[in-house]
């Protein structure tokens, strides 16, 4: 019998108008008891908004327009809202995306999950408080006795995750339902969390429905896939065929847009290895509170970020720096920018010395030094159309006005593949693959030697993350720019990148040619993250199973507990760029 | 679109009724020379007469048209106040956003004189300015700048705070713009929303205290028609006369709430309240 068995379902989203707009449309399929199904899809494919409705639930402004949702043949949606919510965690358990803001910040991590096991099992407090403990060690989380009395704050991405699986346990679902549920984590940790899933599902003989962007990842998760584009289900199949033979479009598109780690290095054209060095850096080293503001005094033992960093970045070369977060390589990048200054260590621009900070480089070297961010819709002023965004370095860099700035920002859009008919718009009106080629742009438009590509595409989705990725490619062939290029995804390092070198925890674990990292890894650290990455790689579902039943990465440094000494008061705060 | 504004919340009653309630006093106030009958300041008539077909709302006890008086009242009422908070809002926002973007030291000061002003009870600080300088008009606007421009700094300085850390200034930082320009030029405009919206809420307060201190005999003097001064005038005959104190209270408090429901239809037209729920895609 179906466990789970979904009817044409219709969502749309309610206009302030009051008009409603489709999310979902049409949307059928069914899971049997103890089975697993993956929902793929882009940003705005509808995914999250079917996870959702499966609690009978809506986001803010969300109606469900038809459709029924039958759990054991009983369809909720038809339930009154009373008979819905008992249904829910003791019958169906959702985790949502991210864990941080799904638990109370002031509450301890014991007691919040210890609500959810009193009012799901009716437990006195006893009996509940051992149950949270046994939920805490189901969930492979470390000193479970410790650790209930700690804040969230206070706990790792992947500890908090493992807390909100725990707290959705709570209630014994037949049916969990994870939305995207490893997307803020980084690769090491995701391939624990996965494992964990996994486990419990046999553990618990619960059958899963399973929200992600990444379809190499959810084919691997699930025994049955189903891709959504633009609020329907495009293609619906076993886990193990979608791959070998998807037969829609769609999913192709999706599939070829997937930064293989084991893809080849081809298309890359060979560089010469003598080409001048642009950029040479000798003995980094930055610590957080060496520079202290007004009032602060300078700590003795201020967090070392970054340690003995050395490289040498060449013309039209691509210098990869890898590592999962808090390996130091944003703080790399913001060095290299001139955002923050090192404690010790020098860096050369063309052979002259390179001063720290961007306000003492003199007009020439800001010029030949840009740098892309993370986040294109935060890196563009909001309030200022594309044209004036793009003309302002112009006008600084080359003293370009009028028709002749106009004019170069038209070549600029023609070289980003985009209408010269955006330069009205606002950042707002762009999709987030068009924002990130007018940061592109406005990087591009100072003429640089040197782009400092600082994770570009981790905000994008897999198929618009392929196009930037090539237009980088192309501009660094007709322009010979050289990149830093900085990220955690290995398979989009292996597409871009020359040489690589590989971070943890401030320090180089390995270093060298791309193809040798990845085919020959030197450091126990990177063969790790490989480890951790080819889980994501596309192959069919038997042999992952059989090639990654992962040995649970054993204490590594990034799962403990950063905030273990400190106390909720004095704990840790990621620090700002000044 | 430079601003993203709702035209459905506009469009509410009760935003309607704000929004049309301000612009009719504005339309009275501007417009008093020509809509009213005599002279603000000519003894016209009898004392204390009745409202009557020569004397719509009666005179007062000095023989004036109390309708003249209402009208022009709400021209002092606007001109004072409206240059007071303009000057607080324009001068506090830009220390704001320059406290966001400097931090450290000008930040630590800034707050501080903010904290000070806020601490010290407003009408001792308002009745120990007004007899220091005397009263003018002059004073009184300088005081209103005085009395707001503090919470201005705290709520654009909360917004900026949301906005330094963003890839677009810290481009502008990287391209060597100077700190003006960042702070004008970058993230000024994108704190112009929660600037406007205190701008409604600070004149509306700004009315009340001018009314209050007129009231109390330390803002407007005479013979300059003031709402504020009307009421203290008319107290003394509100037995036989209430419409003497009636009239002024009303206009004093239509323009109030009529500026408390518009900055309340632009603040959530505008998306700056949690109160209403956005919509958005999976």
């Amino acid at each position: 019998m179906n466990r789970l068995e979904v009817n044409g379902l219709n969502i749309g989203y309610r206009k302030t108008s009051g008009e409603v707009v489709p999310a979902v449309r049409r949307v059928n399929f069914t899971l049997k008891a103890g089975m697993s199904l993956g929902i793929v899809g882009e940003s705005g494919s509808g995914k999250s908004t079917v996870a959702r409705a499966l609690l009978g639930h809506c986001r803010p402004g969300g109606v469900i327009t038809s459709g029924a949702v039958r759990m054991a043949g009983q369809d909720i949606l038809a339930l009154p809202e009373a008979e819905r919510r008992a249904l829910r965690g003791r019958h169906i358990a959702f985790v949502p995306q991210n864990p941080l803001s799904s638990l109370t910040p002031h509450l301890r991590i014991g007691d919040q999950v210890l609500e959810a096991v009193r009012h799901l099992r009716g437990f006195d407090k006893e009996r509940a408080r051992a149950r949270v403990l046994e939920l805490f060690e189901a969930t492979n989380l470390p000193k479970p006795q410790e650790l209930y009395e700690r804040y969230p704050h206070q706990l790792s991405g992947g500890q908090r995750q493992r807390v909100v699986i725990a707290a959705a346990l709570a209630g014994e679902p037949e049916l969990l339902v994870l939305d995207e549920p490893t997307t803020a984590l980084d690769k090491t940790t995701e391939a624990q969390v996965l494992e964990l899933v996994r486990e419990l599902r046999e553990r618990f003989n619960a059958s899963l429905v399973y929200v992600s962007h990444d379809l190499g990842m959810v084919s691997r998760m699930c025994d049955r896939v189903i891709v959504m584009h633009q609020g329907r289900i495009v293609e619906e199949g076993a886990a193990s065929t979608i791959f070998s033979a998807p037969s829609h479009e769609y999913t192709r598109q999706l599939i070829a847009a997937i930064p293989r780690i084991d893809a080849p290095v081809a298309e890359r054209p060979m560089r010469q290895t003598d080409s001048p060095p642009v950029l040479e850096a000798r003995h980094l080293r930055f610590s957080y509170g060496a520079t202290g503001g007004w009032f602060r005094r300078t700590r003795a033992e201020a967090p070392v970020v970054l340690e003995d960093l050395s490289f040498t970045i060449r013309r039209g070369e691509t210098l990869g720096l890898v590592g999962e977060s808090g390996s130091g390589k944003s703080t790399a990048a913001a060095l290299v920018a001139g955002m923050l200054s090192t404690d010790q260590g020098s860096m050369a621009f063309n052979g002259k010395p390179l001063p720290g900070l961007a306000t003492q480089r003199p007009l020439a070297l800001r010029r030949q030094i840009q740098i892309v961010f993370q986040d294109p819709l935060s890196s563009l002023n909001p309030r200022q159309r594309i044209e004036t965004i793009l003309s302002r370095p112009l006008a600084m860099f080359e003293g370009l006005k009028g028709d002749a700035a106009r004019a170069r920002c038209e070549e600029l859009m023609r070289d980003m593949h985009l209408s010269p008919d955006l330069l009205e718009c606002y950042p707002r009106q762009l999709s987030g693959g068009q924002q990130q080629r007018v940061a592109i742009a406005r990087a591009f438009a100072a003429r640089p030697e040197l782009i400092i590509c600082d994770e570009v595409t981790s905000a994008l989705d897999v198929s618009v993350q392929a196009q930037v990725l090539d237009l980088l490619m192309e501009l660094q062939r007709s322009k010979g720019t050289s990149y830093l290029f900085i990220t955690h995804d290995l398979g989009v390092i292996r597409r871009m990148a020359d040489h690589l070198i590989v971070l943890q925890n401030g320090r180089v674990r390995e270093s060298g040619p791309t193809e040798q990292v990845f085919d020959r890894p030197q450091s126990p650290y990177t063969r790790l993250l490989l480890d951790a990455a080819s889980l994501h790689a596309v192959q069919p579902l038997a042999q992952a199973v059989s090639r990654h039943r992962v040995s649970p990465v054993p204490t590594s440094s990034h799962e403990t507990d950063p905030h273990h000494r400190s106390t909720p008061g004095q704990a840790r705060q990621l620090p700002a760029w000044p | 679109m430079k601003f993203k504004i709702d035209r459905h919340i506009l469009l509410r009653p009760t935003s309607l009724l704000g929004l049309g309630v301000v612009a009719l006093h504005l339309i009275l106030a501007i417009g008093a020379p020509w809509i009213a009958p005599y002279d603000p300041t000519a003894l016209m008539g009898g004392r204390i007469e009745s409202p009557s077909a020569e004397f719509w709302m009666g005179t007062d006890a000095l023989g004036r048209d109390y309708l003249t008086r209402l009208l022009y009242g709400g021209r002092t009422a606007l001109l004072a106040t409206f240059t007071g908070v303009v000057a607080a809002v324009s001068i506090g926002s830009i220390l704001g956003v320059a406290a966001a973007y400097f931090g450290g030291l000008f930040d630590d000061v800034m707050m501080r004189i903010c904290e000070l002003k806020l601490a010290l009870p407003g009408i001792l600080f308002v009745a120990l300015f007004v007899t220091g300088f005397g009263e003018s008009m002059l004073t009184l606007i300088v005081l209103i700048g005085l009395v707001y421009f503090p919470g201005v700094v705290r709520i654009v300085r909360a917004q900026a705070l949301t906005q330094v850390n963003l890839g677009y200034v810290k481009a502008a930082q990287l391209r060597g713009e100077s700190a003006l320009a960042v702070i004008l030029r970058e993230i000024y405009p994108n704190t112009l929303d929660v600037v406007y919206v205190e701008f409604a809420i600070r004149m509306s307060h700004a009315i009340l205290l001018l009314s209050t201190l007129s009231f109390l005999g330390l803002g407007i003097s005479p013979p300059t028609p003031d709402w504020g001064l009307m009421v203290s005038e008319g107290v003394a005959q509100i037995a036989y006369a209430p419409w003497l104190v009636l009239a002024p209270a009303i206009f004093i408090s239509t323009l109030v709430l009529g500026l408390n429901f518009g900055a309340e239809a632009l603040a959530s037209a505008l998306g700056l309240d949690a109160t209403r729920g956005h919509v958005e895609g999976s």
